[in-house]
């Protein structure tokens, strides 16, 4: 019990930093956050582009097909969808469709890919595969970070305001003995 | 033990039971393939080749099997041996039911992959594995329904020729259907899943 004694002052002291670095974490990170907040820190969703008839002789032409843009961004767990109303078969990179048919894929890692594509008079398309930032890499960052300045600021408030080591015991023990006796 | 208490035992295992096939129906329908999936399934044009043997092979007389096509040469010094190693270790994976699969090398290379050429490079790998040839004109308009792309590259050496060529794995059905792809570099784990899934699915 004397031992818990002596510790209990550093483990009040530690919680209290404890609470104070969380809270300023979280303030940082969601100060951050919404400035550099994007629209692709959304939950992943379905995209769909579709490819109209007539796209291969339009290419062929070298007139660009408008309905599909050059650089496509995603985030992760993003489902492309691409519909191929054409006569002929379409790719777009790791999607290959057939005539009057629909080719999708989960878009699963993080990535910048520049794929080779039928239907852009270019022949490439760029794909953006984002991380996004949810409340679930938030939350790992604030893991991260508490911890981390816990320990800092609990050795900093240790130096700045030291804490005091007699306990109320070792004051007992060091009352004036005289004053029972008289 | 009175029939009260047998009573609720077997109420208790016919409610487990349900529970099971609930949850096995639940999973079984909710499978995600990981290729790229063709849906609506469209069926997988035909064609007609030579394969190792001299014999000839047609893609409509394999319904019943799920099938594995992937276009490549035997000169090929990256993707195409890469590919054909994956082809084994899937098989392998896929153990007594690898016999429902069949795994296809189609050459776009015609004039470096004779018959023979090609039955020793796929031997290499799995004698049961299929290596397809023709003439350039039937080849041209496999490579062209199944949108294949090859131009030949000069290169300084003595290997000659590079071909540069789609590296894309096709997945057909077994009900002839193109049902999914997958780009060089899937991983091998995933293609097995969803091919485990096509033959059971059959």
């Amino acid at each position: 019990m004397k031992t818990n004694n002596k510790f209990r002052p550093y483990l009040i002291r530690l919680g209290i930093v404890f609470g104070l670095s969380v809270l300023l974490v979280v303030a940082f990170n969601e100060i951050v956050y919404l400035f550099q907040k994007s629209e692709y820190d959304r939950a992943p969703k379905t995209i769909k582009l579709v490819i109209p008839e007539g796209t291969a002789d339009q290419i062929e032409s070298g007139i660009d097909v408008e309905s599909i843009p050059e650089e496509l961004v995603f985030v992760i767990g993003d489902t492309l969808e691409v519909e191929n109303l054409d006569q002929v078969s379409h790719q777009l990179g790791p999607i290959w469709v057939p005539p009057n048919s629909t080719g999708s894929l989960v878009m699963e890692r993080a990535n910048n890919y520049a794929y080779s594509c039928s239907f852009q008079t270019s022949r490439y398309l760029g794909l953006d595969v984002r991380e996004p930032t949810t409340l679930r890499t938030r939350l790992i960052g604030l893991g991260f970070a508490a911890p981390t300045l816990t320990a800092l600021l609990f050795l900093y408030s240790l130096l700045v305001f030291p804490i005091d080591k007699k306990t109320k015991s070792d004051e007992m023990k060091n009352k004036p003995v005289s004053s029972k006796t008289i | 033990m009175n029939k009260s208490k047998l009573g609720i035992i077997g109420l208790g295992v016919v409610i487990g039971l349900l529970l099971v096939y609930i949850v096995w129906q639940l999973t079984s329908q909710n499978y995600t393939y990981q290729g790229s999936l063709i849906d609506p399934p469209v069926e997988a044009k035909d064609f007609e080749l030579t394969d190792q043997d001299g014999d000839i092979f047609r893609l409509s007389d394999q319904r019943g099997k799920v099938i594995l096509i992937f276009f490549g040469y035997t000169h090929c010094p990256d993707v195409c041996p890469v590919t054909l190693s994956e082809f084994k270790q899937i098989k392998s994976q896929l153990r007594e039911d690898a016999e429902k699969v069949e795994f296809i090398f189609i050459t776009v290379d015609p004039e470096r992959d004779t018959v023979d050429t090609l039955g020793d490079y796929v031997s290499i790998f799995d004698p049961d594995f299929i290596a397809l040839t023709g003439e350039r004109d039937e080849l041209i308009e496999v490579w062209s329904d199944y949108g294949v792309y090859q131009a030949r590259q000069e290169v300084t050496g003595a290997g000659g020729y590079l071909v540069d060529h789609t590296a894309r794995v096709y997945a057909v059905d077994m009900d002839g259907n193109w049902r999914l792809t997958y780009p060089f570099g899937m991983e091998r784990e995933k293609i097995y899943q969803d091919i485990r899934h096509l033959v059971q699915e059959g």
